[in-house]
């Protein structure tokens, strides 16, 4: 399992060093920073050097590295690393070199915590919570003379919540967020379109719930023969919180299980078929000469027009011997970027059904070899609310409890897309 | 610049890669906005450019301000200037189309008077050194360097820019033709020049040794000059050294050539390197004084080593060099082991190197693997009749634990020992078998082959040989080189041991094929081979051999199927035919030729840079390679003089070394003769000779006689006088005095500078055709200024060995503004050396008769000139026979108009050659009959042409 934990900055200096085992050397943080942080070929996330393997994962310019010297599970290791992550954004906001130098003590405690001999324990972050506080993260919720409960809990049935919970108003929230990835051809045909979806689930509910959920998924529908609904959806990839009970979930489909208090990532799923883009994007672009380029590029919003797109940026890349650029749009701004070489459109708000269109001439100077532009694709970044792009539906969430109370539930949807959005042109 | 300052400043400043990137993006996006606007002044020119330079500098890739950077160089304004070059020489490859352009920019500042300017194009020119700007720009480079005006700082680059564009495309420069020019350079005053000339001297001289030969006695002068009369700026001491670098410089030309004839220029060496090794025994103060002191005290051990293996001089390096070999300090072995191994290639004596054999057998186990390979090098070479079963004990022994990389060089040198020095043929075999089974997988073919070879081509060993082989074929685990050996020997001679207990046919057949099958497709071929031969040989396992042959009729390999079924078909045919026995007939013996192994050896030494002059070996090996060298270097210039030698051997030796290594592994196995028709791909030696005949002569070293109708009419006179005006131009005048006796003559030059400035790195060489007949040298080192209105005397000394028709030709350069080469022929005949003969009548016809006609008489009819009398000069015909020392006897002819001498000449090696001339003018005819007999056909054919010559109508004088 994983020998050591480091965390190295951008120029490979080590900021945070734990070894769990002692079959690897402190030392060995040298050999990553020279394999892998001053390597600038190798880009792999696993590197193997002799019978040790590094498997990193890159976080605002952080190392996130575990090493070892068996063969272990690169999936376990990696969602490990992507847990410490979540976890640390949890306890102190942003994940950057400085916050962890500033926060190393509490990292040393966190990392103790949830690894023991190299072997990943109860990563939950709400139930470290109750026992690794700081000033901000105060264990309000449970007497300090209770801390007893803690091994209970930690060792009982239900590891990831406390029996004891009780509320007022019993409330439960659900988010599907959707990210599409798109990459579009020149000529319009689709390359690569799917959708990774997650669902949050903010439970605050009384005692100890048993919740049913519901969606218009098509194996779901398909074993409860109600083929009537045509908007069933296939979805790929479902990987489900801990909480879930898999079994039942093999065995009828049913998603049931008893929640965490407070925030948490039900499931995350992947949808490839019948994606529904929310923005088409027709670019022209023609070369005038060598001296200039012209660009129209039209936006159109391919959804209901009750709804409407929001912060929608997007970056049409110019030559790498631009000199300037006019542009002329209609809506939102869009003026040159020197500095990465494209021209940035931002369109604060489009409503449904619309459609926009960009007109800019990118003037070029003559360079000494003369190299044809290698045409980077167009990547537009939106946000749509109230929208799923695979056309997904929560159809239900049934709230049991032994009490019976009364619990009220708020779905929410949301679409979005940062930097996978690419049209080539 | 602050603009620039503030951009690295961000640059450095930037914490992550991305945002380096974004800066370097919006900066070049600004200075891609400027050059595109346009309207810049040279300043910004200049900012915008160094940008470029510094985000090129970075690793990025950039694509503007190519065509700005040319624009700087043409700037006025040095900053503006350097910033263009600096952009130049880092933005362009040596191909880049741009370089085009700049080429006339730099040629212009290649030829201004600012020196700076000359310094930043010349660092250019070496920087990129493209073929097109090399070819453009060698000859202003060239200007550069020998011009007088050019600083010293200035010349020092342009040599070094050379050397670099020589390095790089040797075909641009013509050596030969600059080659008197730059070595004249070699006596500047300024000691950085003189280093950087001799680094380039020395590059040039590595390939057009005959071109430089002048420069041998200029490396001598220097060093006597540095070493033994302290000569030197002091700014040029290091730790009290005089300049090592230039002294090991020169200590390696002087390697380049053969060691020279002169005795005084011999003299000159040796008093130097008596110094350098005295200098050395003085207690050393630091490192660096010790290591300056150690380079040029191997140099100069290596020197003395080329030039005289003999001389006390190598008694004394032995010395030193045994302490060397056993110095605590790594490198001080490794060049010990590697001067003595250079020693043990050329002395004849090696007992003092063979005192040490102890301690360079430890050498094999240094802990550096470089001081190893010198010791295994070292032994190879030191190895004869006498310690060759040590050695070959001690490499064997060595070979087991030696390194991977060493393994396959040691199996190849002790086969070569182990054959070379066989004292027992017993030993050769039990050695060599022991060899193939130890070195295993690093034995290559042309070992096992040269095995057979010898087993083949000696009948005493075979039975021997056959024994010990299979005796190693019984060990359980045989390598496949050994079980190769093993199928041959055994195949052709086993059954010369098959009725002794133990060595049956069938117990050989069951060793042999119990390795079958570990073994490879072409292992088992063989092996089949071996069969059919027993089949031949042992009718009692013929049923065995026949059922292998039948099996491996199917198996999938070609060859081995091929084999096979024809093995088969030819062992089941009756046993009265007697097809299989003329097929299996016993291998008649090879011819007799070089072994393949020293080819592949000395294969290796090829490749290297800095040539070295010597091979690893024994005396023998380098003694040959010299005699190569020495005939190919002949050949040419036979071909440059065109006398009459043919290429034909030269060829055959060209095609020869072109064939590859298979092929000549193959040939000498086989005795095939490839043809080696001179049509065969390899052009001819110099393919220009005729097309360029001055570069060719400069190429051989043949200075280029100096031609005007006065020159010849001095000459002429001279050959006949004594004492006289030889040249004489505006600058220079050259007398004569010459004193004969026997075979030796001393002839006095008297150098006289006209000019009212010094003649400066003056230089006299004498260049003799052919060394063997007559030996000319300077008495001692000449001084290489003449300052102005004065003379210089110069003694030359000759011996007249054999009859020669060419006389020595002096070639004397000097630099008076530029430089000049006058060359001139020494009035050095063949009748210098003959002596007044008193004959009376009688005798002298006696002689004639004996003498007889041709071809020991040479006789011509020539045109004469009469007096303004309308007479026979016979006065003058007199002067002139007895000018040419031929004693002229009065009264034995009847005609008083006919003229009779005699005269004998004396040579050192073939003696002394009696000579009769007779001459007989014919008024009316205007005509005159001249006959000489001698003994020797050439001295007759030789003393008519000269005397012929001056008497002639057609004579200048």
């Amino acid at each position: 399992m994983i020998s050591a934990f480091f965390i190295f900055n951008q120029k490979g200096e080590v900021l945070i060093s734990r070894l769990y085992r002692t079959d690897l050397k402190r030392s060995i943080a040298d050999v990553f920073r020279i394999q892998v942080v001053s390597n600038s070929d190798v880009r792999s996330p696993i590197i193997t050097l002799g019978s040790t393997s590094f498997f990193h994962v890159r976080v605002n310019n952080l190392y996130v590295v575990a090493v070892t010297k068996c063969n272990a599970n690169a999936a376990l290791v990696f969602e490990y690393c992507y847990r410490f992550i979540a976890i640390a954004k949890s306890y102190f906001g942003k994940v950057d070199e400085e916050s962890v130098k500033n926060n190393f003590v509490l990292i040393y405690e966190l990392i103790d915590e949830i690894n023991d001999f190299g072997y990943p324990q109860n990563s939950e972050i709400d139930t470290l919570k109750t026992y690794i506080t700081t000033e901000s993260v105060m264990s309000t919720n449970v007497p300090a003379e209770e801390s007893s409960k803690i091994t209970t809990q930690a060792t009982g049935a239900t590891s990831w919540r406390r029996t004891d919970v009780k509320y007022k108003k019993n409330e439960a929230f659900v988010d599907v967020v959707e990210t599409v990835n798109l990459s579009m051809s020149a000529k319009g045909t689709v390359l690569r379109a799917d959708v990774d979806g997650h669902i949050l689930m903010r439970a605050y509910l009384s005692g100890t719930p048993e919740c049913k959920f519901g969606l218009n998924d098509k194996l779901v529908i398909d074993k409860s023969e109600r083929s009537g609904l045509g908007d069933a959806v296939e979805l790929d990839d479902c990987r489900f919180h801990q909480c879930v009970r898999l079994d039942e979930f093999d065995s009828t489909r049913t998603i049931s299980f008893i929640p965490p208090d407070g925030e948490f990532e039900l499931m995350t799923y992947r949808s490839t078929s019948n994606v529904k883009l929310p923005l088409r994007v027709i670019p022209t672009v023609t070369e005038i000469g060598t001296s200039s380029v012209s660009y129209v590029v039209t936006v159109k919003t391919n959804f209901n027009n009750k709804l409407s797109a929001t912060n929608v940026v997007i970056r049409l890349p110019t030559p790498l011997n631009t000199t300037t650029v006019d542009c002329k749009v209609p809506n939102g701004k869009a003026k040159y970027v020197p500095a990465e070489n494209v021209v940035v459109w931002k369109i604060p708000r489009i409503q449904g059904g619309q459609e926009v269109t960009l007109s800019a001439t990118a003037q070029l100077t003559t360079t000494t070899h003369r190299q044809v532009w290698a045409r980077p694709p167009i990547d537009v970044d939106f946000q749509v609310l109230m929208f799923t792009a695979s056309g997904l539906i929560v159809r239900f969430l049934k709230v049991f409890e032994k009490s019976n109370y009364h619990s009220i539930k708020w779905v929410r949807y949301l679409t979005k897309a940062s930097g996978s959005y690419q049209v080539r042109f | 610049m602050r603009g620039l300052t503030q951009f690295i400043a961000d640059i450095r400043g930037a914490r992550v890669r991305e945002l380096e990137e974004k800066r370097i993006n919006k900066e070049m996006a600004n200075i891609r906005k400027r050059f595109k606007d346009g309207n810049l002044d040279g300043y910004q020119k200049k900012k915008y450019v160094a940008k470029v330079i510094f985000t090129y500098i970075l690793g990025y890739k950039v694509d503007v301000g190519h065509m700005e950077a040319v624009n700087l160089i043409s700037s006025p304004k040095y900053s503006e200037k350097q910033i263009g070059y600096l952009a130049v020489t880092l933005l362009m490859h040596e191909n880049s189309d741009f370089l085009r352009l700049v080429v006339n920019s730099i040629r212009k500042d290649l030829n201004e008077n600012n020196e700076i300017n000359n310094c930043l194009a010349l660092h250019a020119i070496a920087n990129v050194g493209g073929q097109e700007m090399a070819e453009a720009l060698a000859e202003d480079v060239h200007r550069l360097l020998i011009s007088p005006t050019s600083e010293n700082f200035v010349r020092k680059k342009a040599a070094l820019t050379l050397l670099r564009l020589y390095r790089k495309h040797p075909e641009v420069i013509p050596a030969a033709e600059w080659a008197l020019r730059i070595v004249a350079l070699m006596d500047d005053t300024d000691l950085g020049v003189v280093i950087c000339v001799t680094s380039l001297v020395m590059a040039l001289a590595q390939d057009h040794l005959d071109a430089f030969a002048v420069c041998y006695q200029k490396a001598a002068d220097r060093l006597y000059r540095l070493v033994v009369e302290h000569e030197f700026a002091a700014t040029y001491a290091y730790y009290k050294v005089p300049s090592p670098w230039l002294q090991v410089k020169l200590l390696r030309l002087l390697q380049y050539y053969p060691p020279t004839e002169d005795v005084t220029l011999r003299k000159v060496l040796h008093e130097v390197l008596q110094a350098i090794m005295a200098n050395s025994a003085e207690p050393s103060r630091n490192v660096q004084h010790n290591n300056a002191q150690h380079a040029i005290l191997f140099e100069a051990i290596g020197l003395a080593i080329h030039l005289d293996t003999n001389s006390p001089l190598v008694t004394t390096a032995a010395v030193l060099l045994a302490r060397f070999i056993s110095s605590k300090e790594t490198n001080v072995r490794y060049l010990g082991l590697d001067t003595m191994a250079h020693l043990a290639a050329r002395t004849d004596n090696l007992d003092a190197i063979k005192r040490h054999q102890g301690t360079i057998i430890l050498s094999l186990r240094d802990k550096d693997i470089s001081v190893r390979r010198r010791a295994l090098d070292l032994l190879y070479s030191m190895c004869d009749t006498d310690n060759s079963e040590l050695i070959v004990g001690e490499l064997l022994r060595y070979l087991k634990i030696a390194d991977y990389g060493l393994r396959e060089e040691m199996v190849l040198k002790i086969a070569i020992l182990t054959e070379k020095y066989a004292s027992t043929y017993k030993w050769y075999v039990d050695t060599i078998l022991e060899l193939i089974s130890a070195a295993g997988d690093h034995v290559g073919d042309e070992v096992w082959y040269r095995v057979v070879q010898i087993v083949t081509n000696t009948e005493d060993l075979q039975p021997y040989a056959a024994k010990v082989v299979f005796e190693y074929m019984k060990s359980p685990s045989s390598h496949e080189s050994l079980v190769k050996v093993g199928g041959y020997i055994l195949g052709e001679y086993g059954h010369l041991i098959a009725n002794e207990p133990g060595y049956s046919p069938l117990e050989q057949f069951q060793v042999l094929h119990s390795k079958s099958q570990f073994c490879v497709a072409p292992t088992r071929a063989l092996l089949l081979s071996t069969y059919i031969k027993w089949v031949n040989v042992f009718p009692e396992i013929k049923g065995q051999l026949v059922n292998v042959f039948e099996r491996y009729r199917h198996v999938l390999d070609v060859d081995l199927q091929q084999r096979a079924c024809e093995y088969y078909t030819l062992a089941s045919r009756p046993d009265d035919d007697e097809l299989l026995q003329n097929v299996c007939e016993e291998i008649p013996p090879f011819p007799p030729r070089e072994s393949a192994l020293l080819g592949r050896m000395n294969k290796k030494h090829l490749d290297t840079e800095d040539k070295r002059t010597w091979i690893h070996g024994g005396k023998d090996a380098n003694v040959e390679r010299e005699a190569t060298r020495k005939n190919t270097r002949k050949l040419t210039l036979g071909d440059v003089n065109g006398t009459g030698a043919t290429n034909g051997v030269a060829h055959a030796a060209d095609a020869a070394a072109g064939q590859d290594a298979t092929n000549e592994t193959i040939n000498s196995l086989l005795g095939l003769e490839l043809s080696t028709s001179p049509s065969s791909g390899t052009a001819p030696a110099f393919p220009n000779m005729q097309s360029a005949p001055a570069a060719a002569l400069a190429e051989a070293g043949i200075p280029r006689l100096t031609v005007n109708a006065s020159v010849d009419r001095w000459y002429e006179k001279l050959t006949y006088t004594a004492d006289g005006v030889l040249y004489e131009d505006v600058q220079l005048q050259i007398g004569i005095k010459s004193r004969y006796h026997g075979h030796i003559g001393q002839l006095a030059v008297y150098l006289g500078n006209k000019v009212n400035a010094p003649l400066t790195s003056f230089t006299t060489t004498l260049h003799v055709e052919d060394p063997d007949a007559v030996s000319v040298s300077f008495a001692k080192l000449a001084t290489n200024t003449i300052a102005p209105r004065t003379q210089t005397q110069q003694l030359i000394h000759i011996e007249c060995k054999k009859p020669f028709s060419k006389p020595p030709i002096l070639s004397v350069s000097f630099l008076a503004g530029s430089h000049q080469t006058i060359a001139i022929r020494l009035p050095i005949v063949i009748s210098k050396f003959v002596e007044h003969v008193k004959l009376g009548q009688a005798d002298f016809f006696e002689r004639w008769k004996i003498i007889g006609g041709p071809p020991r008489e040479a006789q011509s009819i020539f045109p004469i000139k009469l007096d303004d009398a309308g007479h026979i000069d016979i006065a003058r015909q007199r002067q002139v026979v007895s000018g040419y020392s031929l004693n002229v006897l009065d009264g034995l002819d009847p005609n008083p108009n006919n003229i009779v001498a005699a005269g004998i000449l004396h040579m050192s090696e073939d003696g002394k050659v009696g000579c009769l001339m007779r001459l007989e003018p014919n008024r009316e005819a205007k005509l005159c009959r001249i006959t000489v007999r001698s003994t020797s056909e050439a001295v007759a054919a030789e003393m008519q042409r000269l005397i012929q010559k001056p008497l002639g109508a057609d004579s200048i004088s």
